[in-house]
C-alpha cells in the first residue's frame, strides 16, 4: 500500500536512462513520513529507546524521574488509546464502554493462563479473541442507536460487564478481590519475562518490555495499515457524513460495527498485556472510570492522528504516577537541583499539588475539548508547521 | 421475608413493589431533567450527575451540621459545617440553587456547544463532571457523610397489607409524584410548555414565527437542573453522601431515558418505575443479578424498540 517512495523510484527507472530529476521523482519529506516503513521504523526506534530515555538515560531520566515499569504501562495504555481512537477519531463514534473489552480481555487472559496455558503469546491471543467477540456482541446492540445514544449504551453495557464480574461471575473472576491466579510461563518457552535481555538490558530492560514493545509496534503497523487502506478511508467518510456515505452505497452500519470490533480488539490486546504486566486483574479494570480514562487520554493526546492518543496515554500516566507524587510545584530550576540552579530558594507555584492532580487534569481536559479539539498532538503539528514556515519551507 | 406461601407471599410482593417504586422515584427525578434537556435542547449532559451531587451536598449542609474529617475544609480548620436548618428548607432552597446553576450552565457551557458535534458535548460535560467531583473530593474528603432522614419522617408506618414500612420511602414516592405532576403540567398546559414542545419539533419554524427560543431553552435547562437538585436532596438519606454518587446515579438515569424514550416525561416515569421495580424484584429473587438485571432490561427494550418505549421516531434521531 503506502510505499509511494519506492513507486516513484520504479517510475524513474521505467522512464529510461535519461532522467530529468523533477520534484515529483524525489520522494518529498511528506511522502517519506507517510510511508509505512517509515512509520514502523520510527516506532521501532522510539519503542526501543523509550525505556532507556525514561528510566536510565543521563540527565533526561533525571528530569523525567520515570521508571521501567511505567514505560511498559504507557505502551500498554498507548495501544488501548490508539485502538479507541480508531473508533472516535476516525469513525466519530464515542464509546464509554471500552473498559468491557480491556477488562474482559484481562480476565479472559488471566483465566486462560490459569486454566489452559501460561504461554504469554497464547494468553494474549485468548484475551484478544474474547475481547473481539464481546465487541461484536456489544457493538451489535449499541449501534442500534447512533450519536449520543451510542455513548450512553456503551456506557451502560460496560457497567453491565462490571456488575457481572462483581457478583454473578465472582466464582471465576474473584469478585471484589480481582483475579489473582494469573500464571505466566516463559516467552516462547525460553525467555523468562522478568529477566533482563542479555546485552541489551541497559537499553530495553526486561523481556517483558520486549514483548510489550513488539506487540505495540505490531499494533501501530496494523493501525497504520488499516487507516491508509480503502477500508480506513470509509471510516473517515463515515465520520464526515454518514448519510452521504450511506447514499454512495456503503453499508455504514457494517463499517461502524467493524470499526467497533477492531477498536475492541486493540483494547483486548492491551488488556491481555496488562494482565501479563501486573500478573493480577483488578475488578476496577471493568469500572467505567477505565473507559473514562482512555477517553481522556485519547482526547488529551489528540484524536484523529495515529500517535496522538499514545502521547496522551503517556502524559496521563506520567502525571498520574510521577507528577501526582510532587507535593510542591515549583518553577523549574529554582531551589537545589542536580543540574542547574538559578535561584537557591524554590519558587512554589502550588502547594499540595499531588492532591490536586486529578482536578488539574480535568480542567486541562475541559480546556482541550473547548480550545484545542486536536489535542496535544495537534498543537505539536501546528507548532511544527509554523517552524517550517519560519525556516522558509513550503 | 419469604417468598413461599399465602399471605406472606402477597405481603412480600407488595413490599417489593413499594421498594421498587421508591428506587425508581429517584431515577425518575434525575431522568426527567436529562430527558427534557436532551429532547428539547439536543444537548447531552453527562454533568447531570454532578448537579445531583451539588444538590446532595447542598441539602446536607442546609439540613445538618456536619464535622468534616477529611479534605481541605478540615485542613483549613472548619470543624463544623452546615446550617442545621432541617429538611424542609433544604427541599425549597436546593432546587433554587441548582436551578441558578442550571441557568449558568446553559449560558456558559451548553449554548456555545449547541452547534458542535454530539461527541464534543459529551466530552465537555464529562470533563466538567470530573472537575465538580474532584472539587467536592478535595473540599470534603473522599469519605461518606450520613444524611439523616428528617425527624418527622424517620419512623415506620403501618400499611394495610405490608405491615411496617419506613415512612421516608413513602415520602419519596409522594414528593416525586408531586414534582412529576408539576413538571408535566408546566410542559403540557402552559404557554411556556407549548413553546418548548414546538421547539422540540421544529426549532427553526418556531424562530421564524417570531418566538425567541433562547429564553425557553434557558428555562428548560434550569428546570432540568433543579429536578436533579430535588433528587439529590430526596435521595440523600437513602445513600451515603460521597463524591462518587453523582456518577453512580447518572448511569441508571440514562438507562431510564433510553428505555422510556427521549423527551417524554411519561416515558421517563415509566422507565424509572420499570428500572426501580426490576431492581427490587431482582434483589428479592436473585440478589447477585440485581444490578445486571437493569442492563438486560435496557438491552431487551432496545432490541425490540430502539426509540424507547414511549419515544417517537421523529424526535429521537
Amino acid at each position: 500500500m503506502s510505499d509511494e517512495p519506492t513507486e516513484t523510484a520504479d517510475a524513474a527507472e521505467d522512464a529510461g536512462t535519461v532522467v530529468e530529476r523533477t520534484d515529483r521523482e524525489l520522494p518529498s519529506w511528506e511522502r517519506v513520513t507517510e510511508s509505512e516503513w517509515f512509520v514502523v521504523g520510527v516506532t521501532t526506534v522510539a519503542v526501543a529507546l523509550f525505556p532507556w530515555l525514561f528510566a536510565r538515560a543521563p540527565v533526561v531520566s533525571g528530569v523525567l524521574r520515570g521508571y521501567q515499569d511505567l514505560a511498559t504501562l504507557i505502551l500498554i495504555w498507548g495501544i488501548f488509546a490508539m485502538g479507541f481512537n480508531l473508533l472516535l477519531g476516525y469513525t466519530g463514534l464515542l464509546s464509554f464502554g471500552h473498559a468491557a473489552f480491556w477488562g474482559g480481555a484481562a480476565y479472559a487472559a488471566g483465566v486462560f493462563s490459569a486454566q489452559v496455558s501460561s504461554s504469554p503469546i497464547l494468553v494474549i491471543l485468548a484475551g484478544t479473541t474474547f475481547a473481539a467477540l464481546s465487541a461484536w456482541v456489544l457493538g451489535f446492540v449499541s449501534l442500534r442507536r447512533g450519536g449520543i445514544y451510542f455513548a450512553i449504551l456503551t456506557l451502560a453495557f460496560g457497567q453491565m460487564a462490571y456488575y457481572m464480574a462483581l457478583s454473578p461471575l465472582a466464582w471465576i473472576t474473584g469478585g471484589e478481590n480481582g483475579f489473582t491466579g494469573v500464571q505466566l510461563g516463559k516467552l516462547l518457552g525460553v525467555f523468562h519475562l522478568r529477566y533482563p535481555v542479555p546485552g541489551l538490558g541497559w537499553l530495553v530492560g526486561t523481556w517483558k518490555y520486549v514483548l510489550v514493545g513488539a506487540v505495540a509496534i505490531l499494533c501501530v503497523a496494523a493501525a497504520n495499515r488499516i487507516l491508509h487502506s480503502p477500508y480506513g478511508m470509509v471510516f473517515r467518510a463515515i465520520r464526515e457524513n454518514d448519510q452521504r456515505a450511506e447514499f454512495v452505497g456503503l453499508n455504514v452500519w457494517r463499517y461502524k460495527l467493524m470499526a467497533f470490533v477492531i477498536s475492541g480488539t486493540f483494547a483486548g490486546v492491551a488488556g491481555s498485556l496488562f494482565t501479563i504486566y501486573s500478573a493480577y486483574v483488578p475488578l476496577s479494570s471493568f469500572y467505567w472510570t477505565t473507559s473514562g480514562e482512555v477517553v481522556i487520554m485519547s482526547v488529551l493526546g489528540g484524536v484523529g492522528s495515529l500517535f496522538g492518543p499514545i502521547l496522551g496515554a503517556g502524559v496521563y500516566l506520567y502525571v498520574e504516577n510521577i507528577v501526582s507524587g510532587v507535593q510542591k510545584l515549583t518553577v523549574p530550576f529554582t531551589g537545589p537541583s542536580e543540574y542547574l540552579t538559578l535561584v537557591e530558594e524554590p519558587i512554589v507555584l502550588l502547594d499540595g499539588f499531588g492532591a490536586y492532580w486529578h482536578l488539574i487534569l480535568g480542567l486541562v481536559f475541559v480546556a482541550v475539548v473547548v480550545l484545542f479539539p486536536r489535542g496535544i498532538w495537534g498543537l505539536l503539528e501546528d507548532a511544527g508547521s509554523a517552524l517550517r514556515r519560519l525556516g522558509g519551507g513550503r | 421475608m419469604t417468598l413461599v406461601g399465602g399471605p406472606l407471599f402477597v405481603e412480600a410482593v407488595v413490599e417489593t413493589f413499594l421498594n421498587g417504586l421508591q428506587q425508581g422515584a429517584i431515577y425518575v427525578l434525575v431522568a426527567i431533567g436529562l430527558s427534557i434537556i436532551l429532547g428539547t435542547l439536543k444537548f447531552v449532559n453527562f454533568a447531570h450527575g454532578a448537579l445531583y451531587l451539588v444538590g446532595t451536598y447542598a441539602g446536607l449542609l442546609i439540613t445538618l451540621k456536619i464535622t468534616p474529617t477529611g479534605g481541605k475544609l478540615a485542613d483549613w480548620g472548619y470543624t463544623t459545617l452546615g446550617l442545621g436548618w432541617g429538611f424542609l428548607p433544604a427541599l425549597v432552597l436546593v432546587p433554587i440553587l441548582v436551578f441558578a446553576l442550571g441557568l449558568l450552565m446553559e449560558r456558559f457551557v451548553a449554548r456555545p456547544f449547541y452547534d458542535r458535534p454530539d461527541t464534543d458535548q459529551i466530552l465537555l460535560t464529562f470533563g466538567l463532571a470530573i472537575v465538580v467531583q474532584e472539587v467536592f473530593k478535595i473540599l470534603f474528603g473522599g469519605q461518606s457523610y450520613n444524611f439523616a432522614r428528617p425527624a418527622w419522617a424517620s419512623g415506620q408506618v403501618n400499611l394495610p397489607i405490608v405491615g411496617t414500612f419506613p415512612e421516608w420511602r413513602l415520602y419519596i414516592i409522594a414528593i416525586t409524584a408531586g414534582v412529576v405532576v408539576l413538571v408535566y403540567g408546566l410542559i403540557e398546559y402552559t404557554d411556556f410548555g407549548l413553546v418548548v414542545r414546538a421547539g422540540t419539533r421544529d426549532a427553526e419554524m418556531v424562530e421564524l414565527l417570531g418566538i425567541k427560543l433562547s429564553r425557553p431553552y434557558l428555562m428548560v435547562f434550569g428546570v432540568g437542573a433543579a429536578l436533579a437538585g430535588v433528587a439529590g436532596v430526596v435521595g440523600g438519606p437513602l445513600y451515603a453522601v460521597n463524591p462518587n454518587i453523582g456518577t453512580e446515579v447518572l448511569v441508571p438515569s440514562f438507562l431510564v431515558v433510553v428505555i422510556g424514550g427521549v423527551g417524554s416525561i411519561t416515558g421517563a416515569v415509566l422507565g424509572g418505575i420499570l428500572i426501580g421495580e426490576t431492581l427490587a424484584v431482582m434483589v428479592a429473587v436473585a440478589p447477585q443479578w440485581s444490578q445486571v438485571g437493569i442492563y438486560v432490561l435496557a438491552a431487551v427494550v432496545l432490541l425490540a424498540r430502539p426509540q424507547g418505549l414511549l419515544g417517537t421516531e421523529e424526535v429521537a434521531p
